[in-house]
């Protein structure tokens, strides 16, 4: 069932660049949406719509002098922002998108490398992502850069737990760390979201906050921090931090889509991963519509929220559904 | 014949990576850069790991050590600023004479063990099948063989949390 290596090879191209192209257009969709619902209009000068505006913002941060600190730590300051978007695109790897084909004489699996760990494998390589804040953060040397850094590692060690907790119980009811695996047992129950409500809104939140998103931006809150960890960074380096923090959000996202909501199946017509992508894009609008409504939340609030909130709800929740599931 | 090669390749990269970081974390003056060798010496061991084909304990690693032990490490000493020690100007005697024991015996082993290997009386190896390193045969052998052990980490982990909490709670009283 295994495909050749350059099938995976073709497949992880094609994923990486669909990435890309997902990000570029995240960031028009997010600022027409936001624009539309603060009563703007939005980017709407280059191109129809202002559609080639990300190609445009593209071509400004590679053409944008990159200068740096004088005290900034060479090595590490330029090796952050390529540690974090490397990690935040390799997790999407393991993410099934689609049922898998029958091409010609290969078996062509949907996603790029089916785990049998492939949930553990995304929460370690999410866990390794917040070193590329931290390090860069420290590396520039600056005090808005540091403190920036600090308050994203406080927060995403904080939230971290919630997230890991909260997919828990879908793993107990699914009966495996497979993401694959998951997928189909959804397929032959019910989509995991209603009987893992609590474990659902858990895993949104600490998301949202695990992705740095609004109303959790405190790392980066831009009355206080002038842009947190990434103060120093300018041109395509700091493209390259913008690029993890989106693949991120796409990633948990597709995560959300894949435990709670069935993944590449839909109520009714086969049409893979147009489904997948069709949620993908619901819980992707959701971020933006948090960061339109919500105000930033304050220090205190945001740590009661993660370590008494949400923690002992996931935890009950994991708790019940082990009871459960032992007990049906 | 070709993917022998390749895991020997990968083996070597990655057993001199662990040596080299593993030095790098005793012999850096800044404790910033020791923290991050010490990340590099852990991803370097998950690598070895993977030859090992115990993918879950690879992934676990990088998940608990290298990814949430060493954020709390980093934390505080970026919180704190570097402070810059010479390396090798050594800490009490106590302290070195306790590194020397450690590293001796660490050596004894090694030695017993190539020893052993080499007279082939460490010939029976591990029966690598499907299920080998599945979180599946993990979780039995957590409840079935080493159930006790399994319990007795459990329990300690309990009481380091409620020690850290008791710790936070009486920092907070006295200010």
């Amino acid at each position: 069932m295994t495909d050749p290596w350059w099938i995976s090879l073709i497949k992880a191209f094609l994923i990486i660049n669909l990435l890309l192209l997902l990000f570029a257009y995240m960031t028009w969709v997010e600022r027409k949406v936001l624009a539309r619902m603060q009563l703007r209009y939005g980017p709407n000068r280059v191109g129809p719509f202002g559609l080639l505006q990300p190609i445009a913002d593209l071509i400004k941060l590679i053409r944008k002098e990159s200068f740096f600190p004088a005290s900034a730590v060479d090595v590490l300051y330029i090796a952050a922002p390529v540690f974090s978007s490397f990690t935040a695109l390799a997790a999407f790897s393991v993410i099934p998108f689609g049922p898998g084909w029958h091409i010609w004489k290969w078996n062509v699996s949907g996603e790029v490398a089916n785990l049998p760990i492939a949930l553990v494998v995304i929460f370690a390589l999410s866990s390794l992502g917040i070193y590329g804040f931290i390090v860069g953060g420290w590396a520039s040397d600056s005090k808005y850069a540091l403190l920036g850094s600090m308050r994203t590692c406080a927060q995403m060690v904080s939230y971290e737990v919630s997230l890991t907790f909260a997919v828990l119980g879908v793993v107990l009811m699914g009966q495996s760390l497979s993401l694959v695996d998951i997928v189909q047992k959804q397929a032959s129950t019910f989509w995991f979201f209603g009987p893992q409500f609590v474990g659902l809104v858990v895993f949104f939140v600490a998301g949202v906050a695990e992705t740095n998103r609004p109303p959790f931006d405190l790392p980066e809150a831009d009355t206080e921090l002038v842009a947190g960890y990434h103060t120093e960074y300018s041109g395509m380096r700091f493209g390259l931090f913008q690029m993890g923090e989106y693949v991120n959000m796409i990633t948990l996202s597709a995560l959300a889509v894949t435990l709670f909501f069935g993944g590449w199946y839909g109520p009714w017509a086969p049409l893979g991963p147009l489904w997948f992508l069709l949620k993908l894009f619901v819980i992707l609008f959701l971020f933006l519509w948090l960061r339109a409504t919500l105000p930033r939340l304050r220090y205190d609030q945001l740590m009661r929220v993660g370590w008494k909130v949400l923690l002992p709800a996931a935890t009950i929740n994991a708790v019940v559904t082990a009871a459960l599931v032992v007990a049906l | 014949m070709a993917g022998n090669i390749l895991v020997w390749i990968v083996w070597v990269v990655a057993a001199l990576a662990c040596l080299g970081s593993g030095i790098a974390v005793i012999t850096f003056s800044n404790p910033f850069y020791s923290a991050l060798s010490l990340i590099g010496n852990l991803a370097s061991l998950a690598v070895l790991y993977l030859l090992l084909s115990a993918e879950f304990v690879a992934a676990a690693q990088v998940l608990v050590y290298a990814g949430a032990v060493m954020v709390m490490f980093l934390f505080v000493i970026a919180y704190l600023g570097g402070r810059a020690d010479a390396p090798w100007a050594g800490g009490p005697s106590w302290q070195a004479l306790g590194a020397v024991a450690a590293s001796a015996a660490l050596l004894v082993e090694v030695i017993v063990v190539i020893g052993l290997k080499s007279s082939g009386r460490l010939s029976h190896s591990a029966r690598v099948d499907f299920f080998y390193g599945r979180p599946y045969e993990i979780g039995r052998l957590f409840l079935t063989d080493h159930l006790l052990a399994f319990e007795i980490t459990s329990i300690v982990l309990l009481i380091a949390a409620v020690g850290g909490v008791i710790l936070g709670s009486h920092s907070r009283e006295t200010q």
